[in-house]
């Protein structure tokens, strides 16, 4: 049995992010985005990165405001009411960002099919769409291939390539020194993008015990083998919700968008202020927040539940 | 007895009262947020109760108390059946064909109802990025019912979309077949103007209801390409005083989807 694979976020990020990862990508839109682990790989600035996920939202664009981001697989890229992920549409336009589009079942395929050793998973989606095809229109095989049911050749489907990232960063609610991970609430893509990822760094809100996790073994969403570093922060998906635990904070989001919309100087200035400056998430949630606010947030989330 | 007050509706009020119309009772709806999720939430408070609503993230029937803005909002969850996972419920109850009606909201759509949300500009010569496909194509992939609900305005409505990211009817008749998709789809966009659906035969959008006070021409002016009209084209009732009172108090009393500033210029009965 493995020792304990509790570290801080400096220390993780510092041994399972190289530069040039494919780097999977935790959380969906305002729910559970990885912000601690997020603003460690801004402050190391480990860059070259290609990021991955389903939908793609505030911990994808201040990586694209810090000019990390070379290219995303993706699924989408917005903040919905928020709205859209300005640095990385600002990216793709200037062709700074490379992109390889995909509907989210797909991209979750492409996990599927990582997750469970195979090199390729077929999917119904993308048939007759744009989505088959590379940015330029070109039908570059390597995306997606039509072909048909071997058994019913009436049939057709789109094989996706398995997707297996170099390293994943999730947010959780809680985990065990050992990496056991237990996801409350809606858990997106993760499950399967995390055991199809070679390394995983999980922050989570509460640290408990493995006599805990044995005690309740029913709850653990993904078992010790697939995590290589816990880091233990409070609120570590803020100004994102982490469900059961606190509401999203729609001011923080907005802080970010509005300098987000603009683009540099004020993404930097941004950065600066909110990554840079700080040495810890710690620091950063002491600045953007008030001691009250982090409370509220928490009251909030309890309300809805 | 409805006040004078309640009686006044703005247009906007009305497409989501009409959308909301379109769901049957009992139908398993994989809805997006904003209007469809308001649309979604007035039909299982009035005529469709049994209505069940199925959120990407991997929510499986919530009731909504509040409305939530974004598909991982926690008030997305409220007194949900079950929270899963993005394949439990885009591959599961979606392309395992479990899900009788997807609902999305505005984009590009383009006369045989094929949706871009990817781009503006053809694949290779890119004007303005837009946020993706999302689950839209899993939706017009796998539903047999497609609903839309957008503001009627030229830009939105081209006659061809740049960069098809969901299917509709692809190139007309036969076109989902040919592509091996479901051919068993059919396609309802309800907007500020009219209820536009596909025609049986050519499959290209046509008119078959029109807003009240909105001409069949007012329609078309603001359309990118020329919509037919239906032999029985009929205009969109009014609201009833208690369905109004019930989208307007209980499901978005907040106002973060509908618009305060449309009720300053309502359409009167």
């Amino acid at each position: 049995m493995p020792s304990s694979k509790v570290m801080t976020a400096a220390e993780a990020v510092a041994r399972f992010v190289q530069p040039g990862a494919v780097l999977g990508m935790g959380g969906q839109n305002i729910g559970r985005c990885p912000m601690a682990l997020t603003h460690e790989i801004i402050r190391q600035r480990i860059g070259g990165l290609t990021v991955v996920g389903c939908n793609l939202s505030l911990s994808m664009d201040q990586l694209a405001a810090a000019g990390l981001i070379r290219r995303t697989e993706c699924g989408t890229g917005n903040l919905e009411r928020f709205g859209t992920t300005f640095c990385w549409r600002r990216g793709i336009e200037n062709g700074s960002i490379e992109i390889e589009d995909y509907s989210h079942l797909a991209m979750v395929s492409r996990f599927l099919a990582g997750e469970m050793g195979l090199p390729f998973m077929p999917v119904r989606s993308l048939l007759g769409s744009d989505l088959l095809w590379a940015p330029d229109g070109a039908a570059t095989p390597g995306k997606a291939v039509v072909t048909e049911n071997p058994w019913d050749p009436t049939e057709r489907v789109v094989l996706v390539r398995a997707l297996c990232p170099d390293v994943s960063i999730v947010h959780a609610q809680r985990a065990d020194p050992l990496g056991n991970v237990i996801i409350e609430g809606f858990a997106t893509h993760e499950p399967e993008m995390i055991r199809a990822s070679r390394r995983v760094i999980v922050s989570c809100e509460e640290l408990v015990s493995t006599e805990e996790i044995r005690a309740h073994p029913e709850r653990t969403t993904i078992p010790f083998m697939y995590v290589h570093a816990v880091v233990v922060q409070r609120y570590g998906a803020f100004p994102t919700s982490t469900y059961s635990y606190y509401d999203y904070d729609g001011a923080q989001i907005s802080a970010y968008q509005d300098a987000a919309r603009i683009g540099p100087p004020a993404t930097d200035e941004y950065l600066r202020r909110h990554v840079a400056e700080c040495a810890t998430f710690d620091d950063y949630l002491r600045r953007a927040t008030d001691g009250d606010r982090l409370m509220a947030l928490t009251k909030a989330m309890q309300e809805l539940m | 007895m409805a006040t004078a007050r309640e009686a006044a509706f703005s247009r906007q009020e009305l497409m989501v009262i009409e959308a909301a119309r379109q769901l049957r009772d009992g139908d398993i709806v994989f809805v997006g947020t904003g209007l469809p999720m308001l649309a979604t939430a007035l039909a299982q408070r009035t005529h469709a109760p049994h209505v069940v609503m199925v959120i990407e993230s991997g929510v499986i029937a919530p009731q909504l108390r509040r409305t939530p803005i974004s598909v991982s909002d926690p008030k997305a969850m409220y007194r949900a059946m079950k929270l899963g996972t993005l394949r439990e419920v885009l591959g599961c109850l979606l392309q395992r064909g479990l899900i009788d009606v997807g609902f999305v909201g505005g984009a590009q759509i383009d006369r045989y109802a094929n949706i871009n949300s990817t781009q503006i500009g053809a694949p290779g010569a890119m004007k303005r990025r837009l946020p993706g496909s999302g689950g839209a194509n899993d939706m017009a992939s796998h539903c047999r019912r497609l609903l839309i609900i957008t503001h009627h305005e030229k830009r939105r409505f081209p006659e061809r979309c740049d960069y098809v990211t969901s299917p509709g009817f692809l190139d007309g008749p036969g076109g989902r077949a040919r592509a091996g998709l479901n051919p068993d789809f059919a396609v309802t966009v309800v907007t500020d103007l009219a209820v536009m659906e596909n025609d049986p035969q050519t499959c290209a959008l046509r008119i078959v209801r029109l807003m009240p006070e909105i001409s069949v021409d007012h329609v078309r002016a603001e359309t990118g390409f020329r919509p037919e009209t239906a032999p029985d084209l009929g205009v969109v009732p009014s609201p009833d005083a208690d369905v109004l009172r019930t989208l307007r108090h209980d499901v978005d009393p907040e106002r973060v989807y509908l618009k305060s500033e449309d009720v300053a210029s309502p359409v009167r009965r």
